[in-house]
């Protein structure tokens, strides 16, 4: 079932409340508070996404209840056609998990024993077990610290032994909560790398929930929004940065000083002598009537077209933007 | 079920080796707990043995009996807790939802959480628990064979109490302070000869703090080689065990996560 299902995630109005007590006696107060507010969406098998959202947004309660550590509300879901709360030992078989924040691994041990204890709790035969570790820890550069206890390895080191060891038993769907967190920029290349390689090269469905923008964008190609529980926009990541904010910016070199730009929806971020750097809001005025004008203004010696960083774009979503509101499943993506 | 059974087994063995190597890592630290618990024995043993000396029979029972009685609460709790040990915290790992990353594995998720930590002081109950028994009290290889079935019992025993209270803290939210008063309860009627209790406490030592499954029945089973008296110790510890895992996977339902840094081992 697990194997040859084509949609590796589906929710369907997937809801989480958990109530909050305060007081003694009569002032006992019970307050619901809702986490997960009918979410729906379905994630092909194979597709890589990044499922985003401010702190309490309910990013980490969806993922406990997709991998069965928390029971819904309400709503249903099926991860690899299993219902994960009540099929959850059937269904860890073939999902990997990764939480920042909680390791699988013997703080005290080597990488090493801890997989090769997994190998005993999933039951995996010898030999296959041990070309997957060996594949593992060629791919993922575990050998020069393989014995070396936990506790002695780099931030790095850790979360690539624990990505690797999500992955020794071959799931086919892998959760990612904060992977990248608190590493440092090599070390998050690295392992997005590594991700993105799992990703493609073996069809791992990857889920991930990240607070990094290079997570996002290196990684998944399609991304997920939520806030206050709900989904505000569910899209494609090159969509996200090229259609919902509408502007580029648009950096400019002259031979000689230009004349001032007036168009409306034409910012001036940066100006010197030889040079502009002007942000464009292509609602307001077309890209190519902006470059007609920067050709006229003066003779160009060199001219780049950018996307806005894509922090920005998510900031201005967390923050209320105008997002249009996407019906979930709505989306078809490769 | 055999085949199933077997598997566990391989696993529990798998666990009892990475816990012992991750407690090796500090080889000093790990024997002085070792020692040190057996010298805490060892000091109790002492006081009884200076009380038999002015009183040579309390009760019926002789000092041989309560070295039998130290022996089997000893390595009872100390099999318990050296293969078991996550039974100690359990009340915590509950109340600071700490059980997401047991939860992530294709095993039954109590007896697998039960396994993720070993007590290096519960090595030197256990050693000294079957040292004492074989070096005072000298058993022939009958008793022996008894007394070993019966430490298994004693341990199970431990085991299920440490989960029917440590498991309040699905419904009472942190009840680790609780779980622990119990449980030294328990441990301490578990050491003192059951014959000297009549009444209400007779009855608190089946009930509500089970000691009298280690304190009483294995020793007269051992006393009397009874075959009666020991299956009713086993069906005790299987009674309690039996309501902890009830108790457990009752509250498992009211489980809510939570978001604690965590590391294992």
């Amino acid at each position: 079932m697990a194997n040859s299902n084509p949609i590796a995630v589906q929710l369907e109005n997937l809801s989480k409340t958990f109530e909050l007590r305060s007081g003694w006696g009569r002032n006992r107060i019970r307050r619901a508070v809702i986490a997960v507010d009918g979410i729906s969406l379905t994630i092909p098998a194979g597709q890589s996404v990044a499922f985003i959202g401010p702190n309490g947004a309910g990013k980490s309660t969806t993922i406990k209840m997709l991998t069965g550590i928390l029971h819904p509300s309400a709503g249903q879901a099926q991860v690899l056609g299993y219902t994960p709360w009540r099929e959850r030992r059937e269904l860890v078989r073939y999902i990997g998990a990764v939480f920042g924040q909680r390791s699988q691994l013997w703080y005290h041990l080597p990488p090493r024993d801890t997989f090769e204890l997994l190998a005993r709790i999933y039951s995996l035969d010898r030999g296959s077990y041990v070309r997957r570790r060996d594949t593992l820890i060629e791919r993922f550069g575990l050998g020069e610290f393989l014995h070396t206890p936990v506790r002695k390895l780099s931030l790095g080191q850790r979360m690539r032994a624990e990505v690797a060891a999500s992955l020794l038993h071959a799931p086919r769907v892998l959760f990612l909560d904060e992977p990248t967190i608190g590493l440092d920029v090599i070390a998050r290349q690295e392992l997005r790398d590594l991700i993105l390689e799992w990703n493609r090269e073996e069809g791992v469905t990857v889920f991930l929930t990240s607070h990094d923008a290079g997570d996002i964008e290196r990684v998944a190609r399609r991304v997920i929004v939520i806030n206050h529980g709900r989904v505000v926009l569910d899209d494609k990541v090159s969509a996200l940065r090229r259609q919902y904010l509408g502007s580029k910016i648009l950096s400019v070199k002259f031979h000689a000083p230009p004349a001032p730009i007036v168009l409306p929806g034409v910012t001036t971020l940066k100006a010197s002598e030889y040079a502009l750097k002007l942000e464009v809001d292509t609602r307001a005025t077309p890209i190519e009537q902006v470059m007609a004008e920067v050709l006229r203004a003066g003779a160009v010696a060199d001219i780049a077209i950018e996307d806005p960083p894509l922090e920005e774009v998510i900031a201005h979503i967390y923050a209320g933007g105008s997002a249009p509101e996407v019906a979930a499943g709505d989306h078809k993506h490769a | 079920m055999l085949k199933q059974l077997t598997n566990y087994l391989g696993l529990v063995a798998a666990y009892t080796r990475l816990n012992l190597n991750a407690q090796l890592e500090y080889r000093g630290a790990f024997i002085s707990q070792v020692v040190a618990m057996f010298l805490n024995d060892g000091v109790w043993l002492v006081f009884w043995t200076l009380f038999f000396t002015r009183f040579p029979v309390l009760r019926g029972w002789t000092i041989n009996d309560v070295i039998t009685l130290w022996a089997m609460t000893a390595s009872g709790f100390g099999l318990a807790h050296a293969i078991y040990g996550n039974v100690l915290p359990l009340a915590g790992l509950v109340a600071q939802g700490q059980l997401d990353v047991w939860m992530l594995y294709p095993r039954a998720l109590l007896p697998h959480i039960l396994l993720g930590r070993m007590s290096a002081s519960a090595w030197g109950d256990a050693l000294f628990g079957y040292a004492v028994y074989l070096v005072f009290v000298r058993p022939d290889l009958q008793h022996f064979g008894l007394f070993v079935v019966l430490t298994l019992s004693a341990a199970l025993l431990f085991v299920g109490f440490g989960v029917l209270t440590g498991s309040l803290s699905f419904f009472l939210g942190n009840a680790s302070s609780l779980a622990d008063q119990w449980r030294f309860a328990m441990v301490t009627f578990s050491t003192y000869p059951a014959v000297l209790f009549d009444g209400a406490i007779k009855l608190l030592l089946y009930t509500l703090v089970p000691a009298g499954f280690v304190s009483y029945l294995p020793v007269q089973a051992l006393r009397e080689l009874s075959p009666w008296y020991a299956l009713l110790a086993l069906a005790g510890a299987l009674g309690v065990t039996a309501m902890g895992v009830l108790v457990f996977y009752l509250g498992l339902r009211r489980y809510e996560s939570g978001n604690l840094m965590e590391m294992r081992g």
